[in-house]
């Protein structure tokens, strides 16, 4: 059973700040207990299969221009750099 | 003119000299003023969809070469990039964003001379599957409005359903083409992995999540399987694609084909009247000739729990580049300390997203990850060993696509797990890369009913055919709008 405590941490660690806290942790409490399921699937001794990519089939790994000054679009753009805030 | 024809009537009636791309166009739009208020399936329209029209027009009339489209109308799901058009994903974070770029699938329909006459609505990153997560409002079930048209992909199978596109493009992460395709009663593809190249599709979980079609026949599929699928360098998922012409042979039929009916996706909780559609299904597809028998798939059990474990992992790392700095809505940056400005930015996700992304940093992280991830990930390839052994006896395997009746708007937004359940019968299909169909099949109490079909990776052509024949066998009544 997740804890209100363990569901908060991460919400901090996500960087997610809500209003309403008790209605999220309630809900995510709930979500994450149904996966509890997976405890009797019996799949312990599974190995987890992964499809590879070799290097090989990748495209080269080369610098294509893209059309358009995409820069000029983003926000906070002050011409030369793009405005963050402070870190602390 | 009428605007109830599928898209590959469309292009002999163009090709025929009968009805010119600009009628056309200015139909649909006429058709979408008039009914899309009640419907809300789109959340942008192409402002110069009528001129873009006239322009194919124009090549049709001096013999110039046109693309296969001849200026049809498609719409695509918003969470898919159409260069210099809002692309929100549903969401408030993105309400402002402007694509600097064509989604490879766009690129492939506008070199074919298609028209996108809007973007249509989703559920918030599509996670959801009702379109109820949408920050601009639900869709509604063009077959009664009171009831949801399925998701994430819901704006797509409303705009097809209720005739304001000829074909739409959605996305099908954990069945949200094949969901609200069998609840607005259109046909909804989820490809093999890779098939389609998902460069300009916004990220939610890349390593199950394909774009698919939502069309009026499955003819229309294959048609669009013909343009978009294939090798793209931008993204290096997808594969080659040994298929061919998908419209070629569609009607060579299944007699002899074998059918495993799955026993884990027609258990207790189905709707009496889902299962007595799939028991007819399967009496047709037997009557074409089909062999159908019994099969379990033991992993089905506990693969949505694997499924939202993988997604929400995922999500979780895809959706951290929203801080909301180099581009979002408009929250000035000045007077604020960086992680506080980041979590504040966040706010505007909605509360679906917001739940998500905690069970994604919760779920794969130091010590929950043997709990909770890493046993997903047992589940997920345990599953596709299962699938795989299945395929070596069957040529296709059959479930209900959803196991209970579109419901109505707001009736299970508040409880997430009940939510889950119904996606049981299609996130298998994801989970496993494997391709599978939604095809239009019965009506309920005016409620749309679809089979799922699915079929071995790379065979989409022969799943398509096995789809094609049980579409033949099904006349439905017309949408009551």
């Amino acid at each position: 059973m997740v804890t209100e405590e363990e569901i908060e941490r991460v919400s901090k660690l996500m960087k997610i700040d809500v209003d309403d806290h008790k209605e999220y942790v309630d809900k995510v409490q709930s979500m994450i207990n149904y996966f509890d399921i997976l405890d009797s699937a019996g799949v312990e001794s599974e190995e987890i299969t992964m499809h590879e990519i070799p290097v090989s089939s990748l495209r080269e790994d080369e610098h294509i221009p893209f059309n358009g000054k995409l820069i000029e679009k983003l926000n906070n753009y002050k011409g030369t750099y793009v405005r963050a805030p402070k870190m602390s | 003119m009428n605007l109830k024809i599928s898209a590959l009537e469309y292009v002999q009636q163009v090709q025929n000299g009968n009805i010119s791309a600009e009628d056309f166009i200015s139909k649909t739009l006429e058709q979408i003023n008039k009914v899309d208020e009640k419907l809300h399936a789109f959340l942008s329209i192409n402002d110069d969809a009528v001129n873009q029209a006239r322009v194919i027009d124009k090549k049709i009339k001096s013999g110039d070469k046109v693309g296969s489209c001849f200026g049809m109308p498609i719409s695509i799901k918003d969470n898919m990039c159409i260069k210099g058009s809002k692309t929100t994903c549903g969401s408030k974070m993105l309400e402002n964003f402007i694509a600097p770029y064509d989604a490879t699938v766009v690129s492939k329909l506008k070199q074919q001379d298609a028209i996108f006459i809007g973007k249509v609505n989703l559920d918030e990153f599509a996670m959801g599957l009702t379109t109820e997560f949408s920050a601009f409002g639900p869709s509604k079930n063009p077959w009664n409005p009171e009831f949801v048209p399925g998701g994430s992909s819901g704006g797509s199978a409303v705009s097809v359903s209720a005739f304001e596109c000829l074909m739409s493009l959605g996305s099908d992460t954990g069945g949200s083409v094949r969901n609200p395709a069998s609840f607005c009663s259109v046909v909804g593809y989820k490809p093999t992995y890779g098939l389609i190249s998902r460069y300009g599709l916004i990220s939610y979980a890349n390593s199950i999540e394909q774009i698919g079609p939502l069309t009026r026949t499955v003819k229309d599929t294959a048609f669009m399987l013909n343009m978009i699928s294939g090798l793209d360098p931008n993204d290096n998922t997808t594969i080659n694609d040994k298929n061919g012409d998908y419209l070629l042979d569609i009607d060579a039929g299944i007699e002899g084909k074998k059918i495993g009916i799955i026993k884990e996706m027609m258990a207790e909780g189905t709707d009496p009247a889902v299962l007595s559609a799939t028991n007819d299904a399967i009496a047709k597809l037997e009557s074409l000739g089909a062999i159908c028998e019994e099969i379990s798939i033991g992993m089905v059990k506990y693969s949505v729990a694997a499924y939202y474990t993988i997604t929400a992992t995922e999500a979780g790392s895809n959706l951290a580049r929203y801080d909301n700095i180099r581009y979002g809505y408009d929250f000035p940056v000045e007077g604020y300390e960086f992680n506080s400005y980041i979590s504040k930015a966040r706010k505007n996700f909605g509360p679906e997203v917001i739940r998500r992304m905690i069970i994604g940093g919760f779920v794969p992280s130091a010590g929950h990850a043997g709990k909770y991830f890493l046993k997903a990930m047992k589940v997920k390839s345990k599953l596709t060993k299962e699938i795989d052994e299945a395929f070596k006896k069957f040529d296709f395997l059959i479930a209900p696509t959803v196991p209970i009746l579109p419901f109505k708007l707001g009736e299970k937004i508040d409880d997430p797990v009940a939510l889950f359940l119904i996606d049981i019968n299609t996130v298998t299909a994801n989970l496993t890369g494997k391709p599978a169909i939604s095809i239009p099949f019965s009506i309920s109490n005016g409620l749309p009913i679809g089979i799922q079909l699915f079929a071995d990776s790379n065979n989409d052509k022969s799943l398509l055919q096995a789809a094609y024949a049980l579409e033949q066998t099904v006349k439905l009544p017309e949408v009551p709008i």
